[in-house]
This record gives structure tokens, sequence and C-alpha cells, in this order.
């Protein structure tokens, strides 16, 4: 198969195995796909969100960014109902997340594709058996139509040669993208990436900007980015969400966020070492009383 | 005593008694799964080839030390009172009734116990859990529960052989070595040896060890903290609990199975 057809080739669950699922009969763009509101969330004594709202429109990038230890992977992991908010709602696709009972949530995982920080692969197996994975644990499809699949989505990731590597002989970069291609296997509506471009070579990095712009057309679906790298997302993403104190702080196209009024956006798009989250960790004694006396 | 270190024990206390409501919830989870036998065989030999076909070799290199050392110690104690031809009964009902089951519990919680948590710890660490839940995959019928049901069904399997290498064992030394007659060794091993009450009791052993020592390195691993520390904990935990745990559980099974309750 060549490198066009397999990039065709997306959405083969969605428009087959899948094709009477409500999901995708609905119109692209019109409304919120998943939506927070008022949510907050505590960690042991520390308070993470105190009033975080946002919206992800439908068949859109969205980026949720902001300095490091802000929230942004909870709130990834609040969308996916691996954590349960202390207070508000979070709704996926009509669905309230935390209400739903373990095998509801299941049933709309299925529908969820998730890229993890550090990928996740499973280490005893194949990169080939990684992708398949799901396919053989939901689906009771042939051997060779699984085959087929899985090389396919490795196809689009540019990976069908290393089917038969284990994990622990690829690159960084090349496990995201295996990853990448789990995360697709059954077409998601919504696919959720937790820091896409950490620790990847300036070559690496633009694949995978390539990749989640591409994926995002091929199979009309939802992405929502979660990254503190600027320039890369900025490339990519329709919409940003910038998170800071625990609440939402900007909202725009990216162009909009590059001259936000608010100057902890300003700080945060243009990189500036001081501003509103300043340079100096707050002491309890000044500069001068503990150096100069 | 300062009121801080009444607020560290009270602390500890409750730590304590949640770390233990955990391991009871993750149980009560476990063992409510619907069973797919079928299914899950594929896994379930899988990690039966992992915890208890790679643990042969260390059962049978300690049951065949296990048995010599106790062939050489008991003939020497019976040889004093003229008893040496009683040594085959000695080392049967020493091995059977408990250096067998647990001794063999003990080595299963080194080898394959820490293997278990340190496995599972590393699956917590580097999100392959997480990333299972998130192919609406569930870890507890895909990961826990075929490791779990591997160690307890591998258990007295791997405690029959350890007993019979170490019957073994006590033959070379005494029959073999020190010249205690072949015919006497085998026909009072078989005489004193009773199926029901020996035999059947070091199987029942077996599986009770077997159950607390495996849900013990699963939930570790389970419950680790996701950092190498955490890790190094979790395993070391793991061979403490399960050791502790399989002495104590030794005593209350042997004084009911003896009719002492």
């Amino acid at each position: 198969m060549g490198r066009v057809p397999a990039i065709a080739c997306f959405g083969f669950f969605r428009h087959t195995a899948l094709k009477n699922n409500a999901l995708d009969e609905r119109p692209v763009g019109q409304q919120a796909i998943i939506s927070l509101q008022h949510v907050q969330f505590h960690r042991e004594q520390r308070e993470i969100f105190s009033d975080l709202t946002l919206e992800i429109p439908r068949g859109k990038i969205t980026a949720i960014m902001g300095p490091s230890g802000t929230g942004k992977t909870t709130a990834l992991r609040l969308i996916a109902g691996q954590l349960i908010p202390d207070a508000g709602k979070v709704i996926v696709d009509g669905q309230s997340i935390p209400e739903l009972s373990r095998k509801e949530l299941f049933a709309c995982r299925k529908h969820l594709g998730m890229l993890f920080q550090n990928s996740a692969l499973f280490t005893n197996l194949t990169v080939f058996e990684n992708v398949a994975f799901p396919l053989r644990e939901h689906t009771k499809l042939p051997e060779a139509v699984i085959r087929t699949l899985v090389l396919m989505k490795l196809e689009a990731v540019g990976l069908r040669g290393a089917s038969e590597l284990l994990p622990v002989e690829l690159s960084g970069g090349m496990a995201r993208r295996v990853a990448l291609a789990r995360a697709i296997v059954f077409d998601p509506t919504i696919l959720l990436y937790d820091e896409p471009f950490t620790g990847l070579d300036p070559i690496t990095m633009g694949v995978i900007v390539k990749l989640i712009r591409e994926l995002n057309e091929a199979y009309d679906m939802t992405s929502v980015i979660v990254s503190h790298d600027v320039k890369e997302t900025a490339s990519i993403a329709d919409y940003i969400y910038l998170i800071a104190d625990g609440r939402v702080v900007g909202f725009g196209s990216p162009e909009e966020m590059l001259s936000h009024h608010d100057l902890r956006v300003r700080q945060f798009m243009q990189g500036l070492p001081d501003g509103p989250v300043p340079f100096h960790y707050p002491s309890r004694r000044a500069y001068d009383q503990e150096l100069l006396s | 005593m300062s009121i801080s270190s009444v607020a560290k024990l009270g602390r500890s206390s409750v730590d304590k008694c949640a770390h233990l409501g955990r391991a009871l919830q993750f149980l009560v989870h476990l063992l409510s799964i619907k069973p797919r036998p079928l299914a899950n065989f594929k896994y379930l030999m899988e990690e039966m080839f992992a915890v208890g076909v790679q643990s042969l070799i260390i059962m049978v290199v300690s049951g065949l030390f296990v048995g010599m050392v106790i062939a050489l110690v008991g003939y020497t104690i019976l040889a004093k009172f003229g008893g040496a031809q009683q040594l085959g009964q000695l080392v049967a009902l020493s091995v059977l009734r408990e250096l067998g089951p647990v001794m063999t519990a003990l080595l299963f919680a080194g080898r394959a116990g820490s293997a278990l948590t340190a496995e599972i710890g590393l699956m917590k660490t580097t999100e392959q859990l997480a990333a299972m839940e998130m192919m609406a995959v569930d870890p507890y019928s895909r990961v826990f529960s075929p490791r779990f049901w591997a160690g307890v069904y591998s258990m007295p399997l791997l405690m029959l052989i350890f007993s019979s290498v170490a019957i073994f064992g006590g033959y070379l030394v005494g029959v073999r070595w020190l010249g205690v007659d072949a015919g006497s060794f085998w026909s009072n091993m078989q005489v004193a040896v009773s199926f029901r009450y020996d035999v059947c009791q070091s199987i029942i052993k077996s599986v009770v060890f077997g159950f607390v020592v495996t849900w013990i390195a699963v939930f570790q691993g389970v419950d680790s903290k996701p950092t190498a520390a955490g890790m190094a904990r979790a395993t070391t935990m793991t061979v403490v609990s399960s050791s502790l745990a399989v002495l104590a559980l030794d005593f209350i099974l042997t004084t009911m199975m003896i009719g002492g309750w």
C-alpha cells in the first residue's frame, strides 16, 4: 500500500464497524463536544482548579496551555474520566463523565484516544502487537483484517517498517508515533494529547506537528493538546486556552493570544522570564536582609 | 511523650488502616470479576509460565538441599537411638507437613512475588495501566486477575515438586551416602504418610499461602508510588509482608489441622 492511500483509509472503523453510532452523524463544528463547567479539584491539600470553565469546539484543534504545575494534564484526566472533580461538571459528547458507571465510562472511552506523555507502550509487546492490542481486546476480527488495519495505521505514522521492533528498540519520537498509531486504531472521535512535543528533537517535533494536523483533518476528529511548547502548539491549534491560578486566564486563536491584553497571557506566550509570574520564588526575608546584613 | 509523637502514631495507624482497607477493597474487586475461562485461558497460561515454570529451578535446587540436610541431621539423631531405619518417615513427614508448603511459599514470595510487584509497579509508573484503561480495557480482568489466579494455581504444584525433590534429596543422603536400607526407607515412609492427612493438608496450606502471597504481591504493585523509591519499597514490602503472613498462617493452619481448635 502506498503512502497516500494509507491516509485515505483513515476512518475505516468510524464508517464501517461504528457506522451506526449517532456520534458520527452530528455536524462538525456546531457545538462544544467537551465542556468543563465551574470545575473544582484538590489534590491532597493543594487546590489545582478553583473554578475551571472551558469548552472545546467539535472538529477543531484546541490547546490547553499554561506554566508547569498549573494542572494541564489534570484537566485532560478529568476529561478522560481518570479523575473525578470535587465540584462542577465535565461533559463529553453529551455525557456527564463523573456520573458514568465504570462500564459506561469504558463504553465512552472507545470513542476517545489518548496520547500519553511517555507513550505508555506495553514493553513486552512488539510495535505491531501494541497497535493491535485494542483491536484484539474489543473485536473478533480475523487476523488478516487486524494485520491490514494495524499496518495501515503504522503506515500513516511512517513506521510500517518498524512493526516487529520492541518498544525498547525505539527512539522517543518513534515511540510517540507508535502510541499515536495505537490511539487512532479505533478511529476515535476525540483525541487527547498529553505534552506531545516534550523531549523531541526538531525533526521529530515537526513530524508530530504534521501528524496531528493531518490526522485531525482526515478523521474529522476533535483534538485537545496539552502543552507548554508555544511555537509548535500555536502553529496547529485553532484555539488556545491558557490556565493559571486554577482557572482560565485567556482564550482565543493563537494570533489573539499573542497580543492578549492580560499580562500573564502575554508573558507566557512570549516566553518572558519575568512578569506576573515572578522570576524569584517568594522568600520570607528580603534580599538585603538575608544577603547583605 | 510529646503531643507530636502521639499525632505521628495516630497518623501512622490511620495510614495502616487505610492501606489494609485498600487491600481488602482490591481483593473484593478482584474476586468479583466475572470468570471468563476460555477468553482468559491464554493469559492465565502465560502468567503460570512466568510465576510457576520460571520458579522451578529455585524450587528444585532448594528442595534438593533441604531434603539432604533433613536426612543428614535426622540420621545423626536417629542413629543414637538405633532408629536410623525410620529416616524415610522423618524426611517425608517433615517435608510434607511443614517445610514443603512453608519453604515453597517463602521462595515463591522472594522469586515470583517480588517480580509480580515490580512488573505491575512498572506498568503503573510508565502509565501502561492508565493507557489500558483509556483503551477501555479493564486492568483488573486483563492484568491483575490472570496474575493472581496463576499464583494461586502454581503454588500447590510447586509445593508438590519441591516436596518430591526434597524426599529424593533425603533418599540420596540417607540411602546412597549413609547406607540406610532402601526398603526400610520407602516402606516406613509409605506406612507413616497418610494421603488424606499429610498430602491433602499440605495442598490446602499451599493454596492458602498462594492466595495470600499473590494477593499481597499484586496489591503492592498496584498501590506502589510511581517512583524508583516507591517501587523499591513495594517489592521489599511484598517479601516482608508475605513471609510474615505465611509464617503466621502456617501456625494457625497447623493448629487447626492437628485439632488444637
